[in-house]
């Protein structure tokens, strides 16, 4: 049976406020949809063959945690830019959405830099936007309904104002909290701050992904999965973030 | 002086009449009234806690410091001494200026014992600051509620320099390695319980991610066994650092068909289940122990004290047993679904997973506990029901877990929600809310164990989302 091959980074560091459930998730929905999944952690050090991995997937760490990874991260950096650029499909959540700009720039100073592959930099604050975020972005033309929960100190400012944001905040902060919007969407790649954990209260990002992961791999995927519980939670989150 | 005696007792009066009047509008009247006494007079937890004659003592952790100090109080009354100890959940400051408005005269000069506080744990350096305290107990420190603390390492940081100089001893956990460095970095004397090797310890450990690395040194922790999440028997390859040695040892641990275990010599049996709860019996002991009670008492105390209020309360509706248990973090959620797989009987599972501030705003938690085991055969569920304000998200967290959709039902609503429950058919119902949804299933709970009729006819019929 076809296999998908989702790499975890550094799950022992990056491993904050449930994200794990995104792999849990698509791991199921690739299942339902007839093939095989494996998680493949990513430690410290390990060597990254890209040829066999579809997707790679990193969650937030604490402030502590950066520091380590991106050291790591640094190495493999110029073949991960290249694997971007190629499509691969790549989340990163919070912190690692962090690491992809310049710099993190701490509320005392300190400056951990970042990978650069994106013009942008965060900068940290010590009061945290917290708290349930519903954004509107866009797949194919088709605008969605995100939603998800944020927790972070960092405010991101994107220098370069050609990126794509994942989306425009209806309620919440975003990226700053300033300038209405949230994440990053490059090619494949997302980078956001949105917990939740994401993908199981919005299928259509998830499925945007394996989408992304069959067509490189020349998969076609067939059959509509049963989302209603996904579309009922979904409902219910946005429904409270409005106020209705 | 007579200015500020009167202000006390009239911030006690009117926090007295607070408490009468929250009782009749039918909340629980924990924090107000002593939000509003402390409003009229400041000092008012200070001078009441002056009356405490021979300890106050604070008990605070992420898990267990309500049944905890419930059974710290079941020993000190089974021992006869008084004592002030603040309810469940009213363990801010304003909660515990109430216990001591309820308990105390109009003066506020009523003498006591014992003072025995269940303070959350951001509440503690504050608590130190207007109470001297004698005692400070810590149950564990797991993952809890993020949006409120931010991360663990500073919850712990504040405790540990809240309590730095001051005249206090510390009963802390031994099989903890977030409390392994509290000794040093504070010079305080330091009481300590943990367990021995036990029948249920496990190798490896997949649930709960915190305090596998040393907080002496950073490297990763290598361990000969755990009990569970990341309480067990640790020792760190690279500066040595590992469990110090316990002055309360339990020892012989059953918990089949309910705990049984020896600490040190003296043996005790109690009709609470789960390895969580055998780490609050041991806790409350080694109290008692410290505190000088004879044995015999703790034992009668320990066997005696039946749990409530949630923490695993039974109630029998139609001849069905229903328990009800409060969840608030992973590590709870893993170790009571544990525990109602370790039950043979067939079960329905009804969970009522509400956001309000005192749950924890983001309900993302439910993705860190290994809630996966409910899809074993043995564990013997029959359905799940899915309630409270996110009920979608904990039925997207079961489906996700593989558990059969089919057998999954949504309902928000937490009476008939319940009532689903008991009737699916199974020979028990076990009924999980986290801590806003608690009060109001009791209360559903109780009334249908007076009226069990009205539940097993169907008034209409449920049908899933």
């Amino acid at each position: 049976m076809e296999q998908f091959v989702i790499a975890h980074m550094y799950p022992d560091l990056m491993n904050l406020y449930g994200d794990r459930g995104n792999l849990l998730c698509l791991q199921k929905r690739i299942n339902d949809y007839g093939y095989a999944c494996e998680i493949r952690p990513l430690y410290l050090n390990d060597k990254i063959d890209f040829h066999s991995i579809d997707m790679l997937f990193m969650g937030g760490g604490s402030d502590r945690e950066q520091g380590l990874v991106y050291n790591d991260l640094m190495v493999k950096a110029d073949t991960l830019m290249q694997e971007i650029e190629d499509g691969l499909p790549t989340l990163c959540i919070c912190g690692a959405y962090q690491l992809l700009g310049n710099y993190y720039k701490s509320y005392d100073g300190s400056l951990l830099n970042g990978l650069g592959f994106f013009d942008f930099h965060t900068e940290g604050r010590k009061d945290r936007l917290i708290g349930n975020i519903l954004i509107e972005s866009e797949i194919a033309g088709e605008k969605i309904s995100v939603v998800g929960f944020e927790n972070h100190g960092g405010r991101t400012y994107l220098n370069d104002k050609n990126l794509r944001t994942f989306g425009t905040v209806i309620k919440g902060h975003g990226n700053n909290g300033e300038d209405g919007h949230e994440g990053l969407w490059y090619k494949n790649l997302i980078g956001t701050y949105l917990h939740g954990p994401l993908f199981p209260k919005n299928p259509q990002i998830a499925d945007y992904f394996i989408q992304a992961m069959a067509s490189r791999k020349g998969i076609k995927l067939s059959g509509a999965l049963d989302d209603r519980i996904e579309h009922y939670a979904h409902q219910q989150v946005r429904k409270k973030i409005l106020g209705a | 002086m007579i200015a500020m005696r009167l202000r006390r007792i009239i911030a006690i009066f009117i926090g007295k009449l607070a408490i009468v009047f929250s009782r009749i509008a039918g909340n629980q009247g924990t924090s107000f009234p002593g939000r509003l006494a402390r409003q009229i007079y400041p000092p008012i937890l200070t001078d009441m806690a002056r009356h405490i004659n021979r300890e106050i003592i604070i008990v605070t952790g992420t898990n267990g410091k309500t049944t905890t100090s419930n059974m710290i109080a079941e020993i000190l009354r089974e021992n006869g001494c008084s004592y002030v100890h603040n309810r469940a959940g009213a363990n801010m400051l304003t909660g515990i200026i109430t216990a001591f408005i309820k308990a105390s005269n109009l003066n506020g000069s009523r003498s006591f014992d014992y003072a025995l506080l269940e303070t959350d744990e951001a509440n503690v350096p504050l608590l130190l600051q207007e109470v001297q305290a004698g005692a400070l107990l810590i149950t564990n420190f797991f993952r809890d509620q993020l949006d409120r603390y931010g991360e663990l390492d500073y919850t712990i940081n504040l405790i540990k320099n809240s309590v730095r100089g001051r005249k206090l001893e510390l009963v802390l956990n031994a099989d903890d390695p977030l409390l392994s460095d509290i000794q040093t970095q504070t010079g305080l004397k330091c009481w300590y319980y943990g367990f021995e090797d036990t029948i249920y310890d496990e190798v490896s450990s997949a649930d709960s991610r915190e305090g596998r690395y040393c907080v002496v040194c950073g490297h990763e922790l290598d361990y000969q066994r755990y009990h569970y999440a990341q309480l067990g028997q640790y020792h760190c390859p690279h500066c040595h650092n590992h469990n110090p040695s316990s002055d309360f040892s339990g020892h012989d641990l059953q918990m089949n068909p309910s705990i049984s275990f020896a600490i040190n010599e003296l043996s005790v049996k109690s009709s609470y289940q789960g390895f969580y709860n055998a780490y609050n019996i041991l806790a409350a002991v080694s109290m008692g122990k410290r505190l000088g009670i004879n044995d015999e008492v703790i034992q009668r105390a320990i066997l005696h004290y039946q749990p409530r209020a949630g923490r695993m309360e039974k109630f029998l509706i139609g001849g069905k047993p229903c328990l009800l248990v409060l969840v608030k973090n992973p590590t709870g959620l893993n170790q009571s679904l544990t525990m109602l797989g370790q039950d043979p009987a067939s079960k329905a599972l009804f969970i009522a997973l509400n956001d309000n501030a005192a749950d924890g705003r983001d309900i993302s938690w439910i993705w860190d506990a290994d809630v996966e085991t409910i899809t074993r055969a043995e564990a013997g569920i029959k359905e799940v029901i899915c309630s409270g304000q996110r009920s979608g998200d904990i039925a997207l967290r079961i489906k996700y877990a593989g558990f059969d959709t089919d057998r999954i039902r949504i309902e928000s609503r937490l009476q008939e929600g319940i009532a689903m429950a008991i009737r699916t058919q199974s020979d028990a119902a076990y009924i999980l809310c986290t801590y806003t949804a608690l009060f109001t299933c009791r209360h559903i709970l109780l009334k249908m164990q007076k009226q069990p009729a009205e539940v097993t006819v169907e008034k209409r019929r449920m049908t899933a989302q």
